[in-house]
């Protein structure tokens, strides 16, 4: 049995070149119908996000999988790319490195933002969708199965996805949500279309947000993002408007002066009423004075008072990495053991049989040749004696192969003894 | 009596307050150091605690009612009662918001509202003519129910204060003290102060009434700290209705620790002077 995987990642390709080749639902049962057409004993799973590009790949054989260059020539020609282009960013992965990589994928210990729950509902999408299209089989049941169950037990034995490492999802997650109970009600004032703000506003909107103003110098990007995200985008002269009524502003402008200076907010303070304001102040060089955070009911926050506990996050995290590892090495090792014994269990009773025959052969030659001499109670004692043997003889090699499976080598070992013995598929 | 009638006659304020202690320890604990099974003892260790208390009051009630008496009708039983529904606030609380370390403010509230049961437990009861009337039980009962109203509000209070500081310091998250988010503290500080104003205002009137009705002269000192709670009460009203950032944030926190000053104040001379069992002057 064969498992592979051929991806690229954001680990050695860039954003721009992933984007080229990703697909959506509809183009990933497209390519799987096509595979399953020119290779109908493979089973597939092709997991597509803004990270990675990756196709799953089993079978009972090798040459049952397309080769790693007829599978490029397929994605190149699937989004009219050429092959020469792709080749060197897609990596192929076999069995247990396979497997493995499988596993971390889905406990998140391969992301971008390692610990980031997405992951795992990506790989579940991914999963159901082949199944749906019936391009997944026993070996891809099973894989993505113990890989759901990994990612669970990776979740449950360390905390390795319980800390945010990004500064958008601590700006929300650790920060606001210290100072309110629910976004839905809040207003969100945004100042500046950036990414920063962009991927803040998304965090947000996950935790319901949707009084939600945008205002940048440009309108038409404010508009832009409003589009991709959600809100309203408002012209710039109504900034200190927009500041008197908003509970939460994310700033992330790249201008180089402070936009909101003390004489500025004090002379729209009392329009507030000393009502609470967090400022998350994401830009570089700073957005707000850091005096505005002295006003009563103001809480400033800057860009390094969040990475302070992004670092930190980090270096829990990375306490975490080894024991998930740990747990990553001996779920895909009991995998492949099963794996292995699985596809071996056909061989071991292709052998038996064959020695069975062998016996049934060599005893009726044996007992007609004895004809009447042998009574009853040699026949089973004969019997008896040629089972024994055979047992003897096979004990040794099927031992070995029993115990090979967690071996590298466990696919020679059944070569070998289908060429020893002669064994037929 | 059976031998589970004859432990359960044994239950004294010391058990419940005991308990109370516990869970006070156990949740000072969790500002420094991580265990599993901590939370569910907090939990378990309260319930006991709280069952201890209830059991303590129904026995009083039990032998009130045996001496022809009119059961829960002293200071003690009322700081008692005051105490169990904070420290039942506390248990719901805790279990609602298991991250939060809310005992670490609310379980002192309980514990000084049993020192004062203690302090007062040989007390008179108070002066009734036979069955309780609608105006006393009022009286009472607004100012037991403002009472811990008042108690639970200063407990956010310094809870909001405290979370208002970390934050400004920008203190990270996930060190020391976990306490509720600024909005959930701000408004139930805002409703404990609505709720026993309101409360407290109806008792003192209740309290008028049922003076005028019985015409018992008013006793002086009572009446001053009556009055001047009630001033207060007016005061805390007006300044929440003319001055808006008194509705929200920090002025609020203050405003209810101010009222449970002056609530402390009135009780403190109240219970000391046995008001209401006919000894005070």
């Amino acid at each position: 049995m064969t498992f592979q995987v051929l991806g690229c990642h954001h680990h050695d390709s860039t954003v721009e070149f992933r984007e080229q080749l990703t697909f959506t639902a509809e183009q990933a049962h497209t390519i799987l119908s096509q595979l399953q057409q020119t290779h109908p004993d493979m089973e597939t799973v092709l997991l597509s996000t803004c990270n990675r590009v990756e196709i799953y790949m089993a079978a009972e054989e090798q040459d049952l999988c397309p080769p790693q260059d007829a599978m490029i020539q397929l994605l190149a020609d699937f989004h009219n790319l050429q092959p020469a282009d792709i080749a060197d960013q897609f990596q192929l992965r076999e069995d247990k490195d396979a497997v493995r990589h499988l596993f971390a994928t889905a406990a998140s210990l391969d992301s971008m933002v390692v610990g980031e729950a997405q992951i795992l509902s990506q790989v579940k999408d991914a999963y159901e969708l082949a199944t749906q299209g019936g391009f997944t089989g026993s070996v891809t049941h099973t894989a993505f199965q113990a890989a759901m169950r990994v990612a669970k037990r990776v979740a449950t034995e360390t905390t390795i996805n319980q800390r945010r490492v990004s500064i958008p999802s601590i700006a929300v997650a650790d920060f606001a949500n210290r100072f309110f109970e629910n976004f839905a009600d809040k207003n969100v004032l945004v100042i500046g279309a950036g990414e920063m703000g962009e991927e803040t506003l998304r965090y947000l909107i996950d935790q319901q947000a949707t009084q939600i103003h945008i205002v940048n110098r440009d309108l038409a990007r404010a508009q832009n993002l409003v589009e991709r995200t959600q809100g309203e985008a408002r012209p710039w002269e109504e900034l200190d408007q927009l500041l008197v009524d908003a509970d939460l502003v994310v700033s992330t402008t790249s201008a180089d002066d402070p936009i909101v200076t003390v004489e500025r907010f004090q002379a729209i303070a009392h329009q507030r009423h000393q009502r609470t304001l967090l400022v998350l102040d994401l830009a570089v060089p700073r957005d707000f004075e850091a005096a505005v955070g002295e006003f009563v009911g103001v809480y400033l926050y800057c860009i390094d008072d969040l990475d302070e506990v992004c670092q930190r996050n980090k270096d829990a995290r990375s306490q975490q990495w080894p024991h998930a590892n740990e747990i990553i090495d001996e779920e895909s090792g009991l995998f492949m053991a099963e794996l292995a014994h699985r596809s071996t269990g056909p061989w071991i009773q292709r052998l038996q049989d064959q020695a069975q025959q062998l016996k049934s052969d060599e005893l009726e030659r044996l007992l007609n040749k004895l004809g009447e001499n042998a009574n009853e109670t040699v026949r089973e004692e004969l019997d008896i004696a040629f089972d024994r043997l055979i047992n003897k003889l096979l004990h040794p090699p099927l031992e070995s192969l029993r115990n090979g499976a967690h071996d590298a080598d466990h696919r020679g070992l059944v070569d070998a003894l289908k060429k020893l013995f002669r064994l037929k598929e | 009596m059976s031998e589970i009638g004859n432990v359960l006659a044994n239950i004294s304020i010391s058990c419940f307050a005991f308990s109370y202690l516990l869970t006070l320890l156990l949740e000072v604990s969790r500002l420094f150091f991580q265990v599993p099974v901590r939370w569910v003892l907090i939990q378990v260790i309260t319930a006991a605690g709280l069952i201890a208390h209830a059991i303590y009051i129904g026995l009083d009630i039990s032998s009130s009612l045996q001496a022809d008496a009119t059961p829960l009708a002293s200071w003690h039983a009322w700081c008692v009662l005051a105490a169990l529904a904070v420290a039942l606030f506390y248990f719901v609380l805790a279990i609602r918001r298991p991250k939060n370390n809310i005992g670490v403010f609310l379980i002192p509230v309980v514990l000084v509202l049993v020192l004062a049961a203690a302090l007062v437990k040989d007390s008179a009861t108070f002066t009734t003519d036979g069955a309780i009337s609608l105006w006393e039980f009022i009286h009472i009962g607004s100012l037991l129910a403002g009472t811990v109203a008042v108690a639970i509000g200063c407990a956010v209070g310094v809870m909001y204060l405290v979370q208002s500081s970390r934050l400004k310091k920008k203190l990270p998250p996930r060190t020391g003290l976990k306490l509720p988010s600024l909005e959930w503290l701000e408004r139930n500080n805002r409703r404990c102060l609505f709720v026993s104003t309101i409360l407290l205002a109806q008792g003192l009137f209740a309290g008028v009434v049922m003076n005028i009705i019985r015409q018992v002269p008013f006793e002086q000192g009572v009446t001053i700290s009556s009055g001047v709670l009630f001033l207060w009460l007016v005061a805390v009203t007006l300044f929440e209705y003319l001055y808006k950032p008194a509705r929200q944030g920090r002025k609020v926190a203050y405003l209810t620790l101010a009222h449970f000053v002056f609530l402390a104040v009135v009780l403190g001379y109240v219970i000391f002077a046995q008001h209401g069992s006919g000894v005070a002057s």
